[in-house]
C-alpha cells in the first residue's frame, strides 16, 4: 500500500530563496497531521507541491504514489483547501457542489450535503459568513473522497466559535472519508487537540516532526543555576539554552532515564515547545513553582 | 465541463445572444427602405452585363442615399471580435484574479483538459455567433453587394465565414492573454492590441496576394462603375505598359493645357491607358476560405502556447 503522502528530499525555489528544501516526509494512512511554523516557512509551498499547483525544484512528491503535476489522478485523490477558501462568487451553493461534480470522477453528493449541515443550496456564496465559506469549500473537498486533504490556515479568517465548528466538521469528515489529513497552521493551539503528529517547519527546512505524544513526552525544561559541565544525566540533547540573570533555562530531549537531580524539570506545553524550536529566544523559563509544588534540590 | 463552462461565462453568453437579436432586429428594421430603394430605382437592370444608359448616375444616387447607415454598419466589424475577447480574455485571468484557479486545477480535471474543453465549447459558441453575424450582414448588405460585389472589404469583412474565424482567433488571443497577463483589463487591452495587429496586416498585406491579381487595361480615362471588383491598383501605363509616374502625367497634362487641347483626349491620343490590378469577385469564397483558415490556425497555436504555459503555471 503506497502512503497518501509522500515526499522524498523536496525543495522549491521562489527566484533565489529557496521556500521549502530537503524536505522529506510520509503520512500514513488516516494520519492528522500539523504543519506549523511562522509565515515564510513553507507550509503553503508544501501544500501546493502536494496538490501540484507548484512544481518542485528539486527532489519528488507523490501523492497515493502518483505525481500531481503529471497525473491527473492524482488529483482524483487530493482535496485541498487553499488559503482563504477561493470559490466561485456568482455561484450558489449549490452551484459550487454541481461545479465540484462535474470535474471531480469520484464524488460523494451526500457527504458533501452532511458536511454542510444546513445551508441552503440556493444561498449565494458572496452571502455566507467566513465560517460557512469555509465550510462549503471543506465539504467540496471532502467530497472528492481523498486520500489525502490539505488545508491551507483554514482558521485564519475564523472566529474561535467558527474555528471549532470548521474543526468538529473537519473531524467528522476525515472519520468517514478515512482521509489523511495534512492542517498547515501558524496557531499551534487551533491543531493541538486533534493532531496525531506534528511536522514543525521554519524558514523551508523541517525542524521537528513527531507525534505529539511522543514529542511532550521527550522534551523536558531544566531550570538550574550554573551551566553543565559535560552531559547531564538523562538529557539525549540540548535543543535550546537561555540565560536570564542567574537563571539558566533549558530545553532538552531526554533519553528516558531520570533527569540529574540538581535541576528542577518542568513540562512543556506543545506551543511552548514549537516555539522554542522556530525561535530560540522564545524560550520561556517554566512559570515560577507554585507553594504546595515546591520542590528541593541541592 | 459543459455546465461549469456556461455557468462561468453565462452572463457574456447571455449578451452575446441578446446582441444577435437587437441586430437582428436593427437589420429587419433598416432593410426595409433599402428594398424599397433597390426596387424603385430599378437597380437590378443595372448590374453587369445588362448595363443602360443612365446607370452610373442610379447607382451613384443609391450609393450615396444609404452612405451615412453602410458607413454606420462597417463598424460592427468590431463586434465579432469584442465578443471573443469579453469571452476569451477573463477565461483565465479572471481565475488568477480571484484566486479560483487554486480550487479549479485541483479538481480531478487535468488542467489541459479544462482549458480544451472550455475553449473548445465556448470556440463553438462564438463561432456560432460569428456566422449568425455574418449572415445577417450577408442578407442586409445584399442590395449593396449586387452592385459592389462582396470582394471588397466592406463586404467582404463582414460576410461569410471570415466573420467567425476573426471571433475564435479573438477567443484564442484573449484565453493567452488572460495567461500572461492575469489581470483581465490589461489581458483584453493586450488581446485587443495584438488583433488588431494581426487583422489589418493580413488584410493589408497578404489578403491582396492569396491569389495573383488579375489586371485590366481601360480604354478610356474617366473611372467606370459598377464594376464590382477589389480593385488593388489603378494606374495610368503608356502604349508600351510602363508605368507612368505622377511628374511625367502633370508634364503630359501641362502641355496639353499649355498647347489648348483637352488633356484627356491628349492622353488617349499618346495610347495611354488605365491600367486595373484588381481581384475579381468570384474569388470571394476562395479567399473566404483563405483567410479563415489562416485566423483558426494562429487561434489553435495561440490555444496551444496557452495550454502550455497553463500546464506550467504557477511553478
Amino acid at each position: 500500500m503506497t502512503a497518501p503522502l509522500e515526499t522524498t528530499a523536496l525543495g522549491k525555489r521562489h527566484r533565489s530563496r529557496w521556500a521549502l528544501r530537503d524536505c522529506t516526509l510520509t503520512a500514513g494512512e488516516a494520519e492528522i497531521v500539523g504543519v506549523a511554523g511562522p509565515n515564510g516557512a513553507g507550509k503553503s509551498t508544501l501544500l501546493g507541491l502536494a496538490v501540484g499547483l507548484l512544481a518542485p525544484t528539486e527532489g519528488a512528491v507523490r501523492v497515493a504514489g502518483r505525481d500531481p503535476r503529471r497525473d491527473a489522478g492524482a488529483l482524483q485523490e487530493v482535496g485541498y483547501v487553499a488559503q482563504d477558501a477561493p470559490l466561485y462568487r456568482p455561484f450558489s451553493v449549490g452551484e459550487m457542489l454541481e461545479f465540484g461534480r462535474a470535474t471531480n470522477r469520484r464524488w460523494d453528493g451526500e457527504l458533501a450535503l452532511e458536511l454542510l449541515g444546513g445551508l441552503a443550496p440556493r444561498t449565494p456564496v458572496v452571502d455566507l459568513t467566513p465560517g460557512e465559506r469555509s465550510q462549503l469549500a471543506l465539504a467540496l473537498a471532502l467530497a472528492k473522497r481523498p486520500s489525502l486533504l490539505l488545508l491551507d490556515e483554514p482558521f485564519a479568517r475564523l472566529d474561535p466559535l467558527a474555528g471549532r465548528h470548521f474543526l468538529q466538521v473537519l473531524m467528522d469528515g476525515a472519520a468517514e472519508t478515512g482521509s489523511t489529513v495534512l492542517l498547515a497552521t501558524r496557531v499551534v493551539a487551533d491543531i493541538e487537540r486533534v493532531c496525531d503528529r506534528i511536522v514543525l517547519l521554519g524558514e523551508g527546512r523541517v525542524r521537528l516532526d513527531g507525534p505529539v505524544e511522543q514529542l511532550l513526552a521527550t522534551h523536558r525544561l531544566l531550570t538550574g543555576a550554573r551551566r553543565p559541565l559535560g552531559r547531564i544525566r538523562g538529557v539525549d540533547e540540548i535543543v535550546r539554552e537561555r540565560s536570564s540573570g542567574r537563571q539558566l533555562t533549558l530545553l532538552v530531549r531526554t533519553n528516558g532515564l531520570p533527569i540529574d537531580a540538581s535541576w528542577s524539570v518542568d513540562e512543556i506545553g506543545l506551543e511552548d515547545l514549537l516555539l522554542a524550536y522556530m525561535a530560540p529566544e522564545q524560550l520561556q523559563a517554566p512559570p515560577p513553582p507554585e507553594p504546595s509544588r515546591l520542590r528541593w534540590h541541592g | 465541463m459543459a455546465w461549469v463552462t456556461w455557468r462561468q461565462h453565462r452572463p457574456q453568453l447571455l449578451g452575446l445572444a441578446g446582441l444577435l437579436v437587437a441586430l437582428a432586429l436593427a437589420a429587419l428594421g433598416t432593410d426595409l427602405p433599402i428594398r424599397a430603394a433597390y426596387h424603385r430605382h430599378a437597380l437590378a437592370s443595372c448590374l453587369p452585363p445588362a448595363t443602360r444608359s443612365g446607370c452610373e448616375l442610379i447607382v451613384s444616387h443609391f450609393r450615396s442615399e444609404f452612405a451615412p447607415l453602410r458607413s454606420a454598419v462597417r463598424y460592427l466589424i468590431v463586434l465579432p471580435v469584442l465578443a471573443g475577447l469579453f469571452v476569451g480574455a477573463p477565461l483565465l485571468a479572471r481565475e488568477y484574479e480571484h484566486g479560483t484557479f487554486r480550487l479549479a486545477w485541483t479538481q480531478g480535471v487535468s488542467r489541459r483538459r479544462w482549458l480544451l474543453a472550455k475553449t473548445l465549447l465556448l470556440g463553438l459558441l462564438v463561432v456560432a455567433a460569428g456566422l449568425a453575424f455574418a449572415g445577417l450582414a450577408a442578407w442586409w448588405r445584399a442590395p449593396f453587394d449586387s452592385v459592389d460585389g462582396r470582394i471588397v472589404p466592406a463586404a467582404f469583412d463582414l460576410e461569410g465565414v471570415v466573420v467567425a474565424g476573426y471571433a475564435f482567433f479573438a477567443l484564442c488571443v484573449g484565453i493567452l492573454a488572460g495567461v500572461v497577463f492575469r489581470r483581465t483589463i490589461p489581458a483584453m487591452t493586450a488581446a485587443a492590441a495584438a488583433f488588431l495587429a494581426v487583422r489589418l496586416g493580413v488584410e493589408k498585406g497578404l489578403r491582396p496576394h492569396y491569389l495573383a491579381p488579375l489586371h485590366r487595361t481601360a480604354g478610356g480615362l474617366a473611372p467606370q462603375s459598377p464594376t464590382r471588383e477589389w480593385v488593388l491598383g489603378d494606374h495610368l501605363v503608356d502604349a508600351l505598359g510602363r508605368q507612368i509616374g505622377a511628374a511625367r502625367e502633370d508634364l503630359a497634362v501641362a502641355h496639353a493645357q499649355h498647347a489648348g487641347i483637352d488633356p484627356q483626349e491628349y492622353l488617349v491620343s499618346l495610347g495611354w491607358r488605365r491600367l486595373i490590378t484588381y481581384q475579381p469577385d468570384g474569388r470571394f469564397w476562395t479567399f473566404q476560405a483563405i483567410e479563415l483558415g489562416i485566423f483558426v490556425v494562429l487561434g489553435l497555436l495561440a490555444v496551444a502556447v496557452a495550454v502550455a504555459l497553463v500546464r506550467r503555471s504557477p511553478a
